[in-house]
């Protein structure tokens, strides 16, 4: 066989189907032209991988995060005390260090905070699923698809709220049922595996990756829970609409 | 924002100019708020964004009066003696700048598949264009950085 040097390219790449690698491995084995391709290929992919990352300009994240969330709510009541910076560094490392049961702490006080008051203190309110998804993606979260309904409770309303990492969290109320229910889509640092479960100040606790988004959902008793996940990880609408919000929340 | 660094680190390469990186990064981002909707689930969040970010390059490309399809290279030349490439010792900075220095047509396929490490079919997708010619824009990529590396003028 005569040489084929951009697939000796696709080769060092390992895109080439099983059989025609072995056939082209074979013409390697005899031709020492190809094998120099194919070794200087593998130098070079290898100096280009371990090239640092260009650092982002001072200030860039800043200008960025300024221009894609201008609207976004500026953090006030009980959360405020995490702006204090050695509060916010010491809880930042525990959400990205993943330990679950800290954040599912977190999830159920909020949830008892929200539902403490005589009505959740939603910032929109409508048990319309695409008017809270428009809400959302004005603030700059896309986040339409919500479900109108799980088990015997009806979509509410949302707010953002602020978790330790400092980070809007949007927090969707689900009530009406006779026990209330509550959404949260968390930020890309929070690394958990998915079906973690757990009672939390006496709540039920669940965090589950919809595609590659954690959604941490916090019900009363376990089988509300059940019921959300199941209908969470059944809308593949909800689901894409999770996975854009997580990789964009700012 | 989990990819921006990474995004950055793309347009930066592809403009070799921070403040047209900068730019390209923003509309980027600002473009993926706006067109979540066409985002595929189950598919790959981070290749998504980077098309995105193609898409914006090239359009503003195209505004300029530019296409990143219209530089080739005049001659694919035989290989480096691979005498000359073993007794290079260029640093990181070396590399930096030699990559610059390739046509951006191939230059974009190489920092895909060599520094982001997609596949070819994911580069196909970003790139919208076969896998054969991704294919063969990082085989003469390679070959041209080989020469620019081993201090030729490609």
């Amino acid at each position: 066989m005569s040489c084929e040097p951009e697939k000796v390219t696709a080769l060092v790449d390992g895109a080439l189907p099983g059989r025609e690698r072995d056939r082209l491995a074979a013409h390697l084995a005899d031709c020492s032209g190809c094998r120099e391709q194919a070794e200087a290929e593998r130098a070079v992919h290898e100096r280009l991988r371990l090239l640092t990352l260009p650092e982002m300009p001072p200030g860039l994240d800043t200008r960025l995060r300024a221009r894609l969330a201008e609207r976004r709510p500026s953090p006030s009541g009980r959360f405020a005390v995490f702006a204090l910076p050695l509060a916010a560094a010491l809880l930042l490392a525990l959400w990205a260090r993943g330990l679950a049961p800290v954040v599912a702490w977190e999830l159920s006080h909020d949830h008892a905070h929200c539902y403490g008051y005589a009505e959740p203190p939603a910032r929109v309110r409508s048990a319309d699923p695409a008017v809270v998804s428009g809400w959302f993606s004005g603030q700059g979260t896309p986040m339409p698809n919500l479900p109108a309904q799980v088990g015997d409770t009806r979509l509410f309303g949302a707010r953002y709220c602020y978790l330790p990492d400092i980070s809007a969290v949007p927090h969707v109320y689900y009530t009406g049922g006779s026990r209330p229910l509550s959404i949260f889509v968390l930020p890309h640092a929070a690394r958990f595996d998915d079906g973690y479960r757990t009672l939390s100040g006496g709540r039920a606790v669940a965090l589950l990756h919809v595609d590659h988004t954690v959604v941490g959902v916090v019900g009363e008793n376990a089988a509300d829970v059940d019921t959300a996940v199941q209908r969470l990880r059944a809308d593949p609408e909800t689901r894409r609409a999770l996975v854009v919000a997580q990789a964009l929340i700012p | 924002m989990p990819h921006a660094r990474s995004l950055y680190g793309t347009a930066l390469r592809l403009t070799r100019n921070p403040q047209d990186a900068e730019d390209l990064l923003q509309e980027t981002l600002l473009r993926a708020y706006r067109g979540f909707a066409s985002y595929r689930p189950g598919t790959n969040v981070r290749a998504w964004l980077f098309t995105i970010l193609h898409r914006v390059r090239t359009d503003v490309l195209r505004k300029r009066g530019r296409s990143p399809q219209t530089t080739e290279l005049a001659d694919d030349g035989p290989a480096v003696n691979p005498e000359h490439e073993s007794r290079l010792t260029a640093g990181n900075e070396d590399v930096q700048r030699a990559l610059a220095e390739v046509p951006e047509v191939f230059r974009s396929a190489l920092v895909l598949r060599d520094i982001e490490e997609f596949s070819y079919e994911e580069i196909a997708g970003i790139l919208g264009v076969p896998v054969g010619t991704v294919m063969s824009r990082i085989h003469r990529g390679r070959a041209h950085l080989r020469r620019l590396l081993a201090g030729r003028t490609p």
